[in-house]
């Protein structure tokens, strides 16, 4: 939705800067971490095929300080720093990927078997990525440029949980200085599985068959084409993409009422039945960069529809009467982006500046009211300047102004309730106009001597509130409760200080990045005392808030095969102000540990195995309506092989989860409000065919 | 200023982690029947056009919030996690056979700053609705934003 979300950032076209592992040392590590002063990871294609633990976000889980939040049907968002949704960006090709903002419960919207390579920004990222780069930042890159020639792989991979089949083939090709590449996924899922007989749903009792969430099956369609140029100055692409995805809403723990439904849930594990979403992501995306030894200018254009719609079974319910059809909500939300960029090297200095503007328009439909039709327009324009005091030493600085106007529409019910005045067709949302700005500023330094890397970063960030802040008034199906926004919120701002300090010795690597940071104004949805309509009203407020946490990471490398890693995080939350002063926030990530060991070995192509022990703490600190969640560990397998079959290749890679298999909560995750434990053993696999 | 601003955020980071020893509410409200003859309970039975007596004892350890009383029909037979007694089903009178259910559902505030509060009430039961089972339900907040809940299986002639 809403506001804000400019993005500046400035990406090269891809330059395959890449590591191995991420707890890999050496020189590629090494320039990465000199890159820029915020703590930061790159994601090879090879530690995304390697790791691949069924979904990018569970692959991407493993880096410290980066979770996936399951939202449901297996569905997982990212968190950085305890920070998600509309805290984070995810950018595509340097473009704000749109789709966080309508719902808690649809995940990324992105063919994730379409990603070359990614990057972990922690923390403040504001001063290039505007908008919500609070929490970090997830780049994902598919604009690798393909070898001359024709190549492509074809992948099959699958899950057990969820009994998850799917396939993804990719082709591409460079002829001189045109290329193009295409890809398509199709991924079909089951109900999701947890090791339980029954779960508790506000106050109701749910059996469940066969430790199956009824009717949480799935499926995803994603393609995607890119045609481009890339000469020696000049380079040009455009690349269009689709990605649709169906699921079904857990039927027991969703709707108005919570009510036995005639349809027999349980007849098939694999189909749709209502309640159901479909999602389609519609993108169109053009990268043109030109530049020489001094100057580089780059421009993005990108135009994005999201068109999402949610159907339940009809019933009426208070004084709506039954309505017509299943469409209970409809989202239609086209968003237009243009950044331009120049960057200018003039001796020791690097002066970077750009300006992006971006445009909303959303329309709201069905019979169900959560979310106001709006439009937004914003605009943002930024200055940096990196100087490199001498060889080893750089320090940053830049500043920043955005400005967003948004235009949120009164709504009404479509039926009328009976009032003192007669019957009425009563307002759920009023008319709003606002005008939002924002000034941030970064600033940061990058050393290294010998065996140390020190960075460290300062930095203020921001985040405008979206619509769904600003004027909600309607039913949370998925969590029971009534939702109603705030008009008068102000932009979210927050204050960073992050550092890294790194140390690696001939075999031994050791990284430790705290990170502190100060929150004026949080934009919080407080549960009150209040009811609305037989139902506990959550309001949004805004708070002061503090947070501060630390990730270290070790790793060893012994006896030419082997490799012992450790690493842990930490993060502490409290709100300092208002009801709920005292608090944390919702959702934070205990502490948690993981102790690894991995045997690589080269026999007729690349192998490795690897056991890891995942440790989490127990989490005390909770606000309502959380529950306290007991630590737990799990032991975790992954192995992979490479058999090279004259110039081709076959991957296989294994994925096995939880495989003692262990009954847990995960505090972070949106199935522990209704009590729905984690998933048991879980297996994935891929096998993959490059040639 | 970018330094000053940086030592301001370390200061105050510093000064908020040294106070954070405020007692806070981690206590859920009770809902009971405590003192007081509580009404409905499990497996009673009423008549249409009757009279439905409500009597609950709410105490909290900090200070009570609000509430909100809800009667739906049990036609589909479905059960309460709160409930633990399983009363006799119905089946004369099952989910096919709706066709006016009852439906009650009112917000109830209680005066700001009580530890305990006894709720009565007497709800009409309308004439013309669907006989068979029925859940009556209390939901009970307290000032913090905690809430409990408690599902009373009673069955209408």
């Amino acid at each position: 939705m809403l506001l804000a979300s400019m993005l500046c950032a400035w990406t090269p076209a891809d330059t395959t800067t890449t590591l191995q592992e991420v707890s890999v040392s050496g020189q590629r590590r090494h320039d990465t971490q000199m890159r820029m002063s915020q703590t930061n990871v790159a994601v090879s294609q090879k530690y995304l095929h390697e790791h691949f633990a069924g979904s990018l976000m569970q692959t991407l889980e493993d880096i410290p300080g980066v979770k996936a939040m399951a939202i449901g049907s297996g569905q997982s968002k990212p968190v950085i720093r305890g920070l998600g949704f509309n805290r984070l960006v995810v950018t595509e090709d340097g473009v704000k990927h749109e789709g966080q903002q309508w719902g808690d419960d649809h995940g990324l919207e992105i063919d994730q078997f379409a990603i070359d390579r990614a990057e972990v920004v922690k923390g403040p990222a504001a001063l290039l990525y505007g908008s919500d780069a609070i929490g970090g930042v997830l780049n994902l890159f598919t604009n690798h440029v393909p070898m001359e020639g024709v190549g492509g792989s074809v992948q099959l991979f699958g899950r057990t949980n969820n009994e998850q089949a799917g396939v993804s083939a990719k082709v591409g090709g460079r002829k001189d200085k045109f290329f193009y590449r295409a890809n398509v996924t199709l991924i079909d899922y089951a109900d999701y599985r947890v090791p339980a007989d029954s779960i508790q749903y506000y106050s109701y009792w749910v059996r469940l068959k066969d430790g199956r969430l009824r009717n949480t099956a799935g499926r995803e369609h994603d393609g995607s084409f890119m045609l481009g140029y890339a000469g020696y100055n000049f380079h040009s692409d455009l690349r269009v993409s689709d990605s649709y995805s169906r699921s079904g809403f857990f039927a027991d723990a969703h709707g108005l009422e919570v009510r036995l439904s005639d349809i027999d849930y349980d007849a098939s594990r694999r189909d749709i039945d209502l309640p159901y979403q479909w999602v389609n992501h519609l993108k169109v995306l053009s990268h043109t960069s030109w530049r020489n030894d001094v100057v580089a200018t780059e421009l993005n254009l990108a135009y994005q529809n999201n068109l999402r719609e949610e159907h339940s079974e009809p019933v009426s319910h208070g004084y709506m009467p039954t309505p017509d059809g299943t469409r209970e909500r409809r989202f239609n939300k086209h968003t237009a982006t243009a950044n331009a960029m120049v960057r200018y090297e003039r001796g020791r200095n690097t002066l970077q500046g750009g300006l992006c503007g971006e445009w909303q328009h959303n329309r709201s439909g069905g019979w169900g009211f959560i979310l106001p039709d709006f439009e937004t327009g914003s605009a943002g324009l930024y200055a940096m300047d990196r100087f490199e005091v001498r060889p080893g030493l750089i320090l940053n600085a830049g500043l920043r102004y955005d400005m967003a106007r948004t235009h949120i529409h009164a709504y009404s019910d479509w039926y009328a309730t009976p009032t003192a005045n007669g019957p009425q067709h009563l307002q759920r949302s009023s008319e709003q106009r606002r005008t939002f700005h924002a000034l941030t500023w970064s600033a940061g330094v990058n050393w290294t001597r010998g065996n140390w890397l020190v960075k460290a970063n300062a930095g203020k960030s921001f985040r405008m509130p979206i619509a769904k802040e600003l004027g909600a008034d309607g039913v949370n199906y998925h969590i029971f409760r009534y939702e109603r926004g705030n008009s008068s919120l102000d932009p979210e701002e927050a204050y960073q200080l992050d550092a890294t300090v790194s140390w690696h010795h001939g075999p031994l690597t050791a990284e430790l990045s705290p990170y502190v940071s100060y929150f004026p104004n949080y934009i919080f949805l407080n549960p009150t005392a209040e009811y609305v309509e037989g139902l506990q009203l959550y309001h949004y407020t805004q708070t002061r808030v503090l947070r501060w946490g630390v990730e270290a990471q070790l790793a060893y490398r012994f006896a030419r095969h082997w490799e012992a890693t450790a690493q842990g995080e930490y993060l502490y939350a409290s709100q300092r102000s208002g009801q709920k002063r005292g608090y944390t926030l919702p959702f934070s990530p205990p502490w948690s540990a993981d102790a690894g060991l991995r045997y690589t070995y080269d026999w007729r192509g690349d192998g490795f195995v690897a056991l890891t022990a995942h440790i989490v703490g127990r989490q005390d600190q909770i606000v309502p309506p959380e529950k306290p969640t007991d630590g737990h560990w799990t032991l975790n397998l992954a192995a992979g092989k490479k058999f090279p079959l004259g110039s081709k290749m076959l991957n296989i890679t294994l994925h096995a989860d939880n495989l003692l298999n262990r009954r847990y909560y995960d505090h972070t995750s949106y199935y522990r409000l209704i009590d729905v434990p984690e998933p048991g053993i879980n297996v994935a696999a891929m096998v993959g065919l490059e040639f | 200023m970018k330094k000053t601003i940086s030592i301001a955020v370390v200061l105050t980071a510093l000064l908020a982690c040294g106070s954070d020893d405020e007692t806070k509410d981690m206590t859920y409200p009770v809902i009971s029947g405590e003192g007081v003859t509580e009404n409905p309970v499990d497996c009673q039975t009423y008549r249409r056009g009757d009279v439905l007596p409500v009597c609950f004892a709410f105490t909290d350890d900090t200070e009570l919030g609000n509430y909100n009383i809800e009667v739906h029909s049990n036609h589909d037979h479905h059960s309460h996690s709160t409930s633990a007694t399983e009363c006799e089903e119905d089946h004369d009178h099952e989910h096919a056979d709706a066709v006016n259910p009852w439906v009650f559902n009112q917000d109830y505030a209680i005066p700001a700053g009580l530890r305990a509060y006894t709720a009565t009430h007497e709800i009409a039961i309308p004439s013309d609705i669907d006989p068979g089972d029925y859940h009556f339900m209390v939901r009970l907040t307290d000032r913090a934003g905690w809430q409990s809940l408690k599902a009373v299986a009673i069955r209408i002639e």
